[in-house]
C-alpha cells in the first residue's frame, strides 16, 4: 500500500448555513453516545448507592458550559471533557461539561470538537454551537491532532494522523481538512490544492499538511506542508485552492490576534526527532524569536492575547498541564492550569 | 497493639520528639541510645472525586481511595528540626469505623508538594507520579495501616503521598480533621538501620510465569538490551507481542537487532506478529526466525497451556489474516477456547482493543476476537502497538466496565523501541507510563494471576496487582 493523497477529497457541496441536521451515520453516532452516557449515569448511581453509608457527599449535577465569547479560557481535561475557567482567574471554579473532545477550539460561537469514539472506532469533526449542540459532523480518518477556527467563527480546520498509512512506511502521514461554515465548502484534504514551491509549481505524492491557522479575511491561511524531509510554512489561498512555501522548519503555525506574528514549533537543529522549540516568527521582518520555554513543545500553541502563548506539556502518565510563556522571548514558562490542554481564549 | 501509645502532635506543624526508650517497644527497629523518634501529623490531607470534579473535600474528616466513583487521596507532611539522618519513616493511616475494604489502595510518593488542602479538586489535582510505597490488600475497620516510606522521606522537607485504588470497594481513612486518629508520619533518626522485618513478600509460588512485551528490538535504541537484561532474571515463557524486529522484520533485522538481545531467550519465546513483521511479505522474516514456535506461517495464531492456564497468541493484522466474526481465525479461536479444560485464559496480540496512546487509536477490527474471549470467560489480554504501558479495568468488548466477567487488557508496548506518549485518556484506563522500558510479568496461579510491570534498571515506575479468575 502506498499513501493515497486524494482518497478523501470531496467535491465542494454548497449548502446554506447552518447545515441542516444530518441523518444516517452522524445521527447514529450521536444517538449511541447519548445512550452510553445514560448507561454510565445509571452505573455511577448504582455504585454510589452501595457505598453511600460511608460517603455523605452528594454527587455532582451536570454542569452547563457556554463557549460564547466572554473572558473565559476553554480547555479540555486529560480525559477529554470540555471545560471553562475565568481567563483572569484560572485557579477559580472550573465548569466541566459531559461533552468530550480530543482536541477543541472555538471562536465567535463556532466550536470545533475533533472527537474519536474509541468504542465505535469512528472519528468526526463535530462542529458545535456555543451551547455544545451539534451543527454538523464531518467523518474523519485517523488520530485527532489539531483543530482551529477563524476569528470570525466562519472557517474550521482539522488535522488527523492517518492510521494505517504507517503500514507502508515508517513515517506518519497526516491529513488536514478545511470547512467553510458560510458556504458549506468542504475539503477533507488539502492535498488536492496546487503547490507553489520556491516560486514554481510543485507536485509530489508525499505531500502532507498539518496545523492550519486562519487570517482575519477568512480566506488566507497558514499551515505546515511536508515533502521530502522538509517541513515548510505555507501560505494558502482557500478560494484559489493554492498554497505557496514561505520557509523551512516551521510546524504548527499559530497566527497572533493582531496578525503580525506566527508562533510555531521549530525542530531542534532542524531535526524534529530531537523535539521542538516553541518560537515566534515576525511576518514583517522574518525574525525568529525563541520563547523562554526550553522544554520540547509538541503542540499548536494558542495566543491568549497578543503577547502570551499557551501550550501543553504532558506527564509520564499521559495527564496534561497547560503552560504559558511570553511570546517575545522574555520571562519564563508558567503553569496556568493542571489537567488541561487544547486551549482557546473565548474573549 | 501498642500503637495507640504513640504521642501525637497537637498542631499540624508541630513535632513531638521522644526518646528511644519511650517508643522502642512500638518500633520494629532495634535502636541505639542515640536514636530519636518524631511523630508528625499532616499539614494537609484530602481527596478528590471524578463525579464531582469541582468539589474540594479538604475539610472532610475522612479521605478515601476508590475506583467507582474514582477517588484519590493526597497527604502532605512537613518535616523540620531533624539533625540526624533518617533511618526509618513510617506512614500510618487509620481505617474508619466502617471504612474496611478488600483493597486499601496503592500509595505512592509525589513530587508535587504545592497543592493546597482546601484548593485541590478532581480538575486541578496534582499528579501521583512517584515510586510506589505500598500496594495494600484488605484493610479492616479501625485498623492502623503502616506503610514504610523510608525511601521517600529523606530528611527535612515537605513530602506528599497519593493514594488510588483499582477496586470499586472503596477504603476510607480518618483525616487530620478527625482529631485523635489523624494520619501520622513516624520518623526515626540517628542510628544505622538495624535489620528490620521487611514487609512480607510472598514466597515464590512456583506457578508458571508468562513475561514479555511488544515493540521490541530496534538497532537504534538501547531499550531492547535493557528489557532483555530483565528477562535474564525472570524464568518462564516469553511473550514477544509483535513489532519484534524494527524497522521491517527482515532476516537481517532479526540477525542484527533482535538476536543480540531478546534472541538469547528465543528457546522459551512464543511470539505474535505486529504490523512491522508484515513490512516483509508474508512476515517471512519473522516466521523463518522463530520457526515452529510462531505457528503456521499462513495463520500466525496458535495456543498452548501453562499450568492451570490456557494461553492464546493471535494475529491482529486483520487486513491480512481476518479477525472478523466468522473468519477462520475467529472460528478457530472459539473452537479452541471451547475445547480448553483450563480454568483460566490469557491471550496476547499486537493491536490494542483499548488504548490511550497518541500514535494509534483503539482498534475495532480485533473486537470479534475480544468478544470470543469474553464469551468464553477469559481473564487477560496483553497487547502493544503504542509504545507505552497502560492497564485497563476489566471490560467487555464494547468498552463497558465489567468487574464480573470483563477482560483486563494491557498495552505493553514498552519492550525496547522509542517510547511514545498519550492522547485523551480513555475510559477505564487505570495506570499509564510513557518513560520506562520494561516487561510485564504475569504469574499464573491456579485460580488467579498477579501482574507486575518490571522496569528497566535505574527506573522506578512499577505497577502490580492480583485478580482472581472468573
Amino acid at each position: 500500500m502506498t499513501e493515497q493523497t486524494t482518497i478523501d477529497a470531496e467535491t465542494p457541496q454548497p449548502s446554506p448555513p447552518p447545515a441542516p441536521p444530518r441523518f444516517g451515520r452522524a445521527a447514529r453516532i450521536t444517538t449511541t453516545v447519548a445512550a452510553t452516557v445514560a448507561l454510565a449515569g445509571v452505573a455511577i448511581g448504582y455504585v454510589q448507592l452501595t457505598s453511600s453509608a460511608t460517603t455523605p457527599e452528594a454527587p455532582a449535577t451536570a454542569q452547563t458550559v457556554s463557549l460564547a465569547p466572554a473572558p473565559r479560557l476553554l480547555t479540555l481535561t486529560s480525559t477529554g471533557q470540555v471545560t471553562t475557567v475565568g481567563k483572569d482567574n484560572p485557579g477559580g471554579t472550573r465548569a466541566v461539561s459531559k461533552t468530550k473532545c480530543d482536541r477543541i477550539y472555538a471562536a465567535a460561537r463556532t466550536v470545533a470538537c475533533l472527537y474519536a469514539d474509541g468504542i465505535l472506532g469512528t472519528v468526526s469533526m463535530r462542529i458545535l454551537d456555543a451551547d455544545l449542540k451539534e451543527r454538523k459532523a464531518i467523518p474523519v480518518s485517523g488520530i485527532p491532532n489539531r483543530v482551529r477556527v477563524s476569528t470570525s467563527g466562519r472557517m474550521v480546520s482539522w488535522t488527523a494522523f492517518v492510521g494505517g498509512d504507517s503500514y507502508a512506511t515508517l513515517n506518519f502521514a497526516t491529513r488536514t481538512g478545511i470547512y467553510d461554515t458560510k458556504t458549506g465548502t468542504l475539503f477533507k484534504t488539502l492535498e488536492t490544492f496546487d503547490v507553489i514551491k520556491d516560486g514554481k509549481p510543485y507536485q509530489s505524492v508525499d505531500v502532507n499538511y498539518w496545523g492550519v491557522t486562519f487570517t482575519d479575511d477568512d480566506n488566507t491561511f497558514y499551515a505546515t506542508l511536508y515533502t521530502k524531509g522538509h517541513r515548510y510554512l505555507v501560505q494558502g489561498d482557500f478560494a484559489a485552492r493554492t498554497v505557496r512555501t514561505l520557509r523551512d522548519h516551521v510546524e504548527c503555525p499559530s497566527l497572533s490576534p493582531d496578525g503580525t506574528r506566527i508562533a510555531f514549533k521549530a525542530p531542534i537543529n532542524g531535526d524534529s526527532t530531537k523535539g521542538w522549540r516553541l518560537s515566534v516568527l515576525d511576518l514583517a521582518t522574518n525574525k525568529v524569536t525563541r520563547t523562554a520555554e526550553t522544554r520540547s513543545v509538541d503542540d499548536q500553541a494558542a495566543w491568549l492575547d497578543n503577547s502570551t502563548l499557551a501550550y501543553v506539556q504532558q506527564h509520564d502518565d499521559g495527564t496534561k498541564d497547560l503552560w504559558t510563556v511570553p511570546s517575545d522571548g522574555s520571562g519564563k514558562p508558567k503553569l496556568l492550569l493542571r489537567n488541561a490542554h487544547s486551549p482557546a481564549a473565548l474573549g | 497493639m501498642g500503637t495507640r501509645h504513640i504521642r501525637r502532635a497537637s498542631m499540624a506543624t508541630a513535632a513531638v520528639v521522644t526518646t528511644t526508650a519511650a517508643v522502642a517497644a512500638l518500633l520494629t527497629t532495634a535502636s541505639t541510645a542515640t536514636a530519636a523518634t518524631i511523630t508528625i501529623n499532616p499539614t494537609a490531607d484530602t481527596y478528590v472525586q471524578d463525579s464531582t470534579p469541582s468539589t474540594n473535600y479538604g475539610t472532610s474528616s475522612q479521605f478515601t481511595v476508590d475506583n467507582s466513583p474514582v477517588r484519590q487521596s493526597f497527604l502532605k507532611f512537613t518535616v523540620s528540626g531533624l539533625t540526624q539522618a533518617v533511618t526509618s519513616a513510617k506512614l500510618r493511616i487509620r481505617v474508619t469505623a466502617g471504612g474496611n475494604s478488600s483493597n486499601g489502595g496503592t500509595w505512592k510518593s509525589m513530587t508535587d508538594t504545592t497543592w493546597s488542602e482546601t484548593g485541590v479538586t478532581w480538575n486541578n489535582k496534582p499528579v501521583i507520579d512517584g515510586a510506589t510505597v505500598a500496594s495494600l490488600g484488605s484493610v479492616a475497620n479501625d485498623q492502623w495501616v503502616e506503610i514504610d516510606v523510608t525511601s521517600a522521606v529523606t530528611g527535612n522537607g515537605t513530602f506528599s503521598f497519593g493514594g488510588t485504588s483499582t477496586s470499586t470497594n472503596g477504603a476510607y481513612y480518618d483525616s487530620r480533621e478527625s482529631g485523635a486518629d489523624a494520619p501520622q508520619l513516624v520518623i526515626t533518626t540517628g542510628t544505622a538501620p538495624s535489620p528490620t522485618p521487611t514487609t512480607s513478600t510472598p514466597p515464590p509460588s512456583g506457578d508458571p510465569v508468562l513475561v514479555g512485551a511488544g515493540d521490541i528490538a530496534n538497532c537504534g535504541t538501547a531499550g531492547d538490551e535493557a528489557t532483555a537484561n530483565l528477562l535474564d532474571g525472570i524464568t518462564g515463557t516469553v511473550m514477544a507481542i509483535g513489532d519484534t524486529a524494527y524497522p521491517d522484520g527482515t532476516s537481517s533485522d532479526y540477525t542484527n537487532c533482535y538476536q543480540p538481545s531478546w534472541g538469547r531467550h528465543k528457546a522459551r519465546t512464543r511470539p505474535a506478529t505486529g504490523n512491522h513483521e508484515y513490512h516483509t511479505t508474508g512476515a517471512s522474516g519473522y516466521f523463518n526466525y522463530f520457526g515452529a514456535s510462531a505457528g503456521d506461517p499462513t495463520k500466525g495464531y496458535y495456543s498452548f497451556d501453562l499450568g492451570s492456564w490456557h494461553v492464546v497468541a493471535l494475529n491482529s493484522n486483520c487486513s491480512i489474516v481476518s479477525c472478523s466474526a466468522g473468519s477462520a481465525q475467529e472460528q478457530w479461536l472459539r473452537g479452541d477456547l471451547a475445547a480448553s479444560t483450563k480454568p483460566c485464559t490469557v491471550a496476547y496480540w499486537h493491536h490494542p482493543r483499548y488504548t490511550s496512546g497518541s500514535s494509534h487509536g483503539p482498534n475495532t477490527a480485533v473486537k470479534p476476537l475480544y468478544q470470543a474471549l469474553y464469551d468464553n470467560n477469559a481473564e487477560v489480554v496483553v497487547t502493544g502497538h503504542n509504545h507505552n504501558y497502560e492497564r485497563f479495568a476489566p471490560m467487555d468488548a464494547n468498552g463497558a466496565l465489567d468487574n464480573t466477567r470483563g477482560i483486563r487488557q494491557f498495552v505493553a508496548g514498552m519492550g525496547g523501541t522509542s517510547l511514545g506518549g498519550f492522547g485523551t485518556i480513555q475510559p477505564n484506563s487505570q495506570i499509564r507510563n510513557s518513560n520506562t522500558w520494561g516487561v510485564l510479568k504475569l504469574t499464573l496461579h491456579p485460580s488467579s494471576y498477579d501482574w507486575q510491570f518490571v522496569p528497566e534498571a535505574g527506573k522506578t515506575f512499577t505497577d502490580s496487582g492480583t485478580t482472581a479468575c472468573h
